[in-house]
């Protein structure tokens, strides 16, 4: 027990000490304007804060946490942390596809940041929630989802009845593993609830697998997730330059001109949007649309829209809001609050490489491991593929269980 | 008129040594240099603005005459001069083939290789699309991201100088403050920059030698380092200059030059080229499970090609008759 509450103390610490070395030495305000007269948002930042992007229903519309209830939040999570480490990470029944697709380590998708003083960084509607998805948005997710489950519904998550297999049920092989897909696969939350790896159960090509795995996982807007994110922001009159250090060689550089007038050509269609951006006052306000119909936000495709803020607050730290807007998804826009703090320029922490593409031995090897599969199958020397898993099938070993006492505080 | 030919050949000799010298001194630019320059309240010029090289580096940095495709096999005849193109171009004609290029290296013009990098150079020509990681889509290096025939923007701040290139969509970090070094050696180095007058000067080093010059197969390796040389011509031009070094690779130091243009489209900026994408065939292809291109025998891609003529062209339709 003594140990026990050692570790946790420790893991405490630990995090603390992380968020005071993460600190700026100066808070100089003088520095937040560059020569020409303009906020100066120019060096590197990043969220040293855990915050959900939608509130926990016990916080109704109650915006901030008090002291107690985050030391209380900060506390349960460092403990179960703590245990699952001992366990050597939880697993899943050793043997098992599923202890298989959970063999990466869980801390690299741990997030140790304290939580925050927002219960969600959803600040509008006001209870904190994403607005609800129109019926064509709900009917073009169940179309990828049922496309999900077919693939799905012939191996052991479906027999178990795992979260993956949600919506599906366990029976032979579907004829539509022999189908194109409903619309382009991008993440695997583009059809709703899904166990991690890839989007279909299929890996006739690269298409098949998600965006990540792909090497194209970067998306804007980006509020940081399990591997977070770092920005470095260089500035002049004309343009603002963002480069999106979002790790697993995943990071993207990205320009604002700022510029009045139209966008480009409607036909003319980004990965991530096209961007114009605007002095308000002391708030950079940058308006971004034509995006791809590979892009995909939640539920949103090329149709989105966003209107970002940048605002320097003080020495220290950066007010991002951006509302989201597409009105084929949801039935009203909403709002996403997100402070950056400053980091130390001399440390450099921000890697543009390694990048996941020149190492790409991943995609190699799963569509190489899929071939040999089928060979074996058809000498008769192994399984149907078709009962196999790689996509959806209960995912890696978070340092949280998935469900219940022991499953992230921050997401029950 | 043997005195004659003599003096004639010495003169032209003085000529072109005063040419090359001026070449590779960059000596071209600061006369050049207008008072009428960007620059930034500091005084410092500002290199801020999207930019393009306007030559044929990208295929060479030497000097060569145009060929008749990106990839040429032997003619009827055996010699160099009487290749022609090859599959993987032969259906582009007269837009497969490479442009030729006056060249863009100092001094002779050409690239001192040592003996065994000259022959490693020649094999790389000669197995271009097995080995240029350009084709791969990885990350360009430095100096090859600065001639690559898609623009980039400079993006000036008041410590740091961003570069943001339209290929791959590969980044570089000029510091001008203090950093801590790199904890690895990467594609695009590390690039520490410094005003000497009008010229930014940057020196970069920490590559990881798997990048090349051009796709004629000029390469270097993980000793590489550069030394850059901004300078501004105009306010839409700058001369950039490169000393580049690799004791591994190159028998003494060695320099590039060109001029990179503003482009001066009102309503310019970048897009995205994200070859990521494109390549998935190029890589990946053989290992589909229904395959799009034919053929692949194993890991090999050989390229079927078919070129249909189109009725009603009237050179065919002439000479049928």
């Amino acid at each position: 027990m003594v140990k026990r509450l050692l570790a946790v103390i420790g893991g405490v610490a630990a995090i603390l000490a992380a968020v005071m070395l993460l600190r700026p030495t100066s808070t100089n305000p003088e520095e937040a304007r560059t020569p020409w007269g303009e906020p100066d948002l120019q060096g590197l930042w990043t969220y040293e804060e855990e915050i959900p992007l939608q509130r926990l229903a016990r916080f109704g519309n109650r915006e901030f946490l008090t002291d107690e209830e985050r030391a209380a939040i900060d506390k349960e999570r460092a403990e179960i942390l703590t245990r699952g480490a001992e366990v050597s990470d939880r697993r899943y029944e050793r043997g098992t596809e599923q202890d298989v697709g959970g063999a990466y380590n869980a801390a690299i998708f741990t997030t140790h940041r304290p939580i925050g003083r927002r219960t969600s960084l959803i600040v509008d509607p006001p209870d904190g929630q994403i607005p609800p998805l129109t019926p064509e948005a709900q009917a073009k997710r169940a179309e990828i989802r049922a496309f999900q489950v077919a693939l799905l519904q012939a191996t052991d998550v479906c027999r178990n009845n795992l979260p993956g297999c949600a919506g599906g049920k366990y029976g032979p092989p579907s004829p539509r593993r022999a189908d194109a897909p409903p619309h382009y696969l991008t993440v695997v939350g583009a059809g709703g609830p899904g166990g991690g790896g890839g989007v279909v159960n299929r890996a006739n090509g690269p298409e098949d697998r998600n965006l990540g795995e792909r090497c194209m996982g970067a998306m804007l807007p980006d509020f940081g997730g399990n591997t977070g994110f770092m920005l470095q922001i260089v500035q002049s009159p004309d343009s603002v330059a963002i480069f999106y250090d979002t790790a697993q060689g995943q990071g993207w550089q990205r320009v604002i001109p700022i510029r009045d007038g139209a966008h480009a050509p409607a036909h003319l269609r980004q990965w991530w949007g096209n961007s114009r951006g605007r002095w308000e006052g002391d708030t950079l306000v940058v308006d971004v649309t034509n995006f791809t119909p590979k892009t995909y936000f939640l539920g949103s495709y090329e149709n989105l829209h966003l209107r970002e803020r940048w605002t320097r607050l003080d020495a220290a730290t950066i007010e991002y809001a951006v509302t989201i807007e597409d009105q084929a998804v949801w039935t009203r826009p909403w709002t996403v609050k997100q402070d950056y703090r400053k980091q130390d320029d001399f440390q450099n922490r921000i890697y543009k490489e390694p990048r996941c593409h020149e190492g790409n031995y991943g995609m190699a090897a799963l569509l190489a491991g899929a071939r040999t599969e089928e060979r074996a199958f058809a000498a008769g020397r192994g399984p149907d593929p078709a009962t196999k898993c790689n996509a959806g099938c209960g995912g890696f070993a978070f340092g949280f269980a998935d469900t219940g006492d022991e499953s992230n505080p921050l997401t029950r | 008129m043997q005195r004659w030919s003599t003096g004639a050949v010495i003169l032209v000799a003085l000529a072109a040594a005063a040419l090359g010298a001026s070449a590779a001194l960059g000596a071209r630019n600061p006369a050049a240099t207008s008072a009428d320059i960007a620059r930034q309240p500091d005084g410092r010029p500002d290199l801020s603005g999207i930019w393009q090289a306007n030559t044929e580096a990208h295929w060479d940095l030497e000097a060569h005459a145009a060929r008749p495709g990106a990839v040429t096999q032997q003619g009827v005849y055996p010699y160099d001069y009487a290749r022609v193109p090859a599959a993987p171009v032969l259906a582009l004609g007269a837009a497969g083939g490479v442009p030729p290029s006056i060249g863009v290296v100092g001094g002779d013009g050409r690239i001192p290789y040592t003996p065994e990098a000259a022959r490693i150079r020649q094999a790389n020509g000669e197995n271009w699309i097995d080995r240029d990681p350009e084709l791969k889509c990885y990350l360009p290096g430095v100096p090859r991201a600065m001639y690559m025939p898609y623009p980039f923007h400079v993006v000036q701040g008041t410590s740091k100088i961003q570069m943001a290139f339209t290929f791959t969509n590969a980044a570089r970090t000029i510091h001008l403050d203090a950093v801590e070094p790199p904890p690895d050696d990467t594609y695009m180095g590390h690039s520490l920059g410094r005003w000497e007058g009008d010229t930014l000067v940057v020196e970069v080093t920490h590559f990881n030698g798997k990048n090349w010059f051009d796709r004629a197969g000029n390469f270097h390796s993980e000793a590489l380092r550069l030394v850059e040389r901004f300078t501004p011509m105009t306010r839409d031009a700058l001369w950039y200059e490169v000393t580049i070094e690799d004791p591994k690779v190159f028998t003494r130091p060695w320099t590039i030059a060109m001029p990179l243009y503003r482009r001066l489209e009102p309503n310019m900026e970048l897009l995205e080229y994200r070859c990521v994408e494109f390549v998935e065939e190029f890589l990946f292809g053989h290992l589909r499970k229904e395959q799009l291109v034919r053929r692949w025998e194993g890991e090999t891609m050989i390229v079927d090609i078919t070129r249909k003529v189109p009725p009603g062209d009237k050179l065919y339709e002439w000479y049928r008759r």
